[in-house]
């Protein structure tokens, strides 16, 4: 595999940083502790890339690839990153407890303007069968998937080629109104998407 | 200080920032209850990290600044969450369940920190900068800007009711509308010409939404 240059690292660290937020916040609203545990993988992959990055921008200094000024923004811009994955991860840490969540953080969460919601896909579903891409939930619903269960089996960040089958579990946040419409196709009350 | 640069700032008349009108307002005890607490932090947990890759991207000061408000804000918040939540412990109980809310409290805290560190990467030469666009712009979401066209359907309508977000999957994160903005708009947010939309969502998304807001879609679906 090509190694990955400096602002690619840099990328990945802002997507997977913006996930483990959704995964985290997800995981206290649904009680869910394999999100919260899959926050905590994500955070080592994340410290992980900061430190290749560290060495990285270092030596694209060296080999006159970037400038200082250049590489210290990366390197900021993933370090905010990484402390915004660290948060995420504090998040997950409550789930995690032993001790039972208080009822207001469902509510809070619940209540924000970005809804976090799941689904079960059942088989009479429409999106049965299709990928991601080709069902462009987010763009026609407003619902981005951000995990999703099939069978034992889980998944983060799923991408556009992604194949949603009958019975699989959908996490997806968005505003209120995609909710609702999102439940009816995956219940297969809707065909329309 | 140079001669010229001392000049520029003194003697004359200057706004306060908000942010700093918030940093120095006396903190009072309002009750306020846990719940409206916490929802409030964690919109702005969300929010203030669009806004601040928005500011840098776009190369706003303005942006920036609203993301500074957010961050005093949010500090202003976890402290009044603090003082609440002891007042609600009883028990050994309560206090265990507490503890959880005031770790989610603070972690939305430390991400409008990050949020804050981001946006001060504006503070930096200009020059340095282009690189910043060339990164973000590869996202799986990333932020457009659109103008709202006169010809455009979407003209005094409310954000609610085009549906914009259930539609296109782009969520609005900022008005522009001549000198002024709006920040997080609501629902009930009406849409006028010329305003300059600042969207987060991805490629596809755009396309329609750009389309529309030009004028060349006439409903949104």
């Amino acid at each position: 595999m090509k190694e990955k240059n400096a602002e690619e690292i840099v990328l990945e660290i802002k997507d997977k940083s913006e996930l483990m937020v959704d995964l985290a916040y997800s995981s206290v609203l649904y009680d869910n502790k394999i999100i919260a545990k899959e926050v905590y993988d994500l955070e080592d992959v994340v410290d992980a890339l900061y430190r290749k990055l560290q060495r990285k921008s270092l030596e694209d200094v060296k080999n006159g690839k970037h400038s200082i000024d250049d590489a210290l923004i990366l390197l900021r811009i993933a370090r905010a990153g990484e402390q915004i994955a660290d948060a995420a991860q504090e998040i997950a840490d409550v789930e995690l407890r032993d001790v039972e969540l208080h009822p207001i953080i469902k509510m809070s969460i619940r209540e924000a303007d970005v809804v976090f919601t799941k689904i079960k896909v059942e088989p009479q579903s429409i999106l049965c069968g299709k990928t991601l891409g080709q069902l462009k939930l987010a763009s026609e619903t407003g619902m981005m998937v951000i995990a999703m269960r099939h069978k034992d089996r889980w998944l983060y960040g799923p991408n556009k080629n992604t194949k949603i089958d009958p019975e699989d579990i959908l996490f997806a946040k968005g505003p209120e109104d995609g909710e609702k419409h999102l439940i009816e196709l995956g219940a297969g009350l809707s065909n329309q998407i | 200080m140079t001669e010229k640069k001392k000049r520029s700032i003194f003697g004359r008349l200057q706004r306060t920032p908000k942010w700093k009108k918030e940093e120095f307002t006396e903190l009072e005890y309002e009750p306020t209850s846990v719940k409206e607490l916490l929802t409030e932090m964690k919109d702005i947990s969300e929010l203030i990290i669009d806004l601040a890759y928005s500011a840098v991207l776009f190369d706003s000061d303005e942006i920036a600044e609203e993301v500074k408000f957010l961050d005093v804000r949010m500090d202003k918040l976890n402290y009044d969450i603090r003082m609440m939540a002891m007042m609600a412990a009883r028990t050994k109980e309560d206090s265990e369940q507490l503890a959880g809310i005031l770790q989610i409290a603070e972690a939305a805290e430390s991400i409008s920190n990050a949020a804050g560190d981001i946006a001060n990467l504006l503070s930096l030469k200009i020059k340095t900068r282009p690189i910043i666009p060339k990164i973000l712009k590869k996202a799986d979401e990333s932020l457009f800007r659109i103008e709202v066209s006169p010809k455009s359907k979407a003209c005094n309508q409310k954000i609610g009711v085009l549906k914009v977000e259930s539609e296109t999957g782009m969520r609005i994160i900022a008005i522009r509308r001549g000198d002024c903005w709006i920040y997080n708009p609501r629902s009930d947010t009406i849409l006028k010409e010329h305003d300059w939309l600042i969207v987060r969502g991805n490629d596809e998304g755009c396309i329609d939404l750009n389309k529309f807001l030009k004028g060349e879609l006439r409903v949104l679906e």
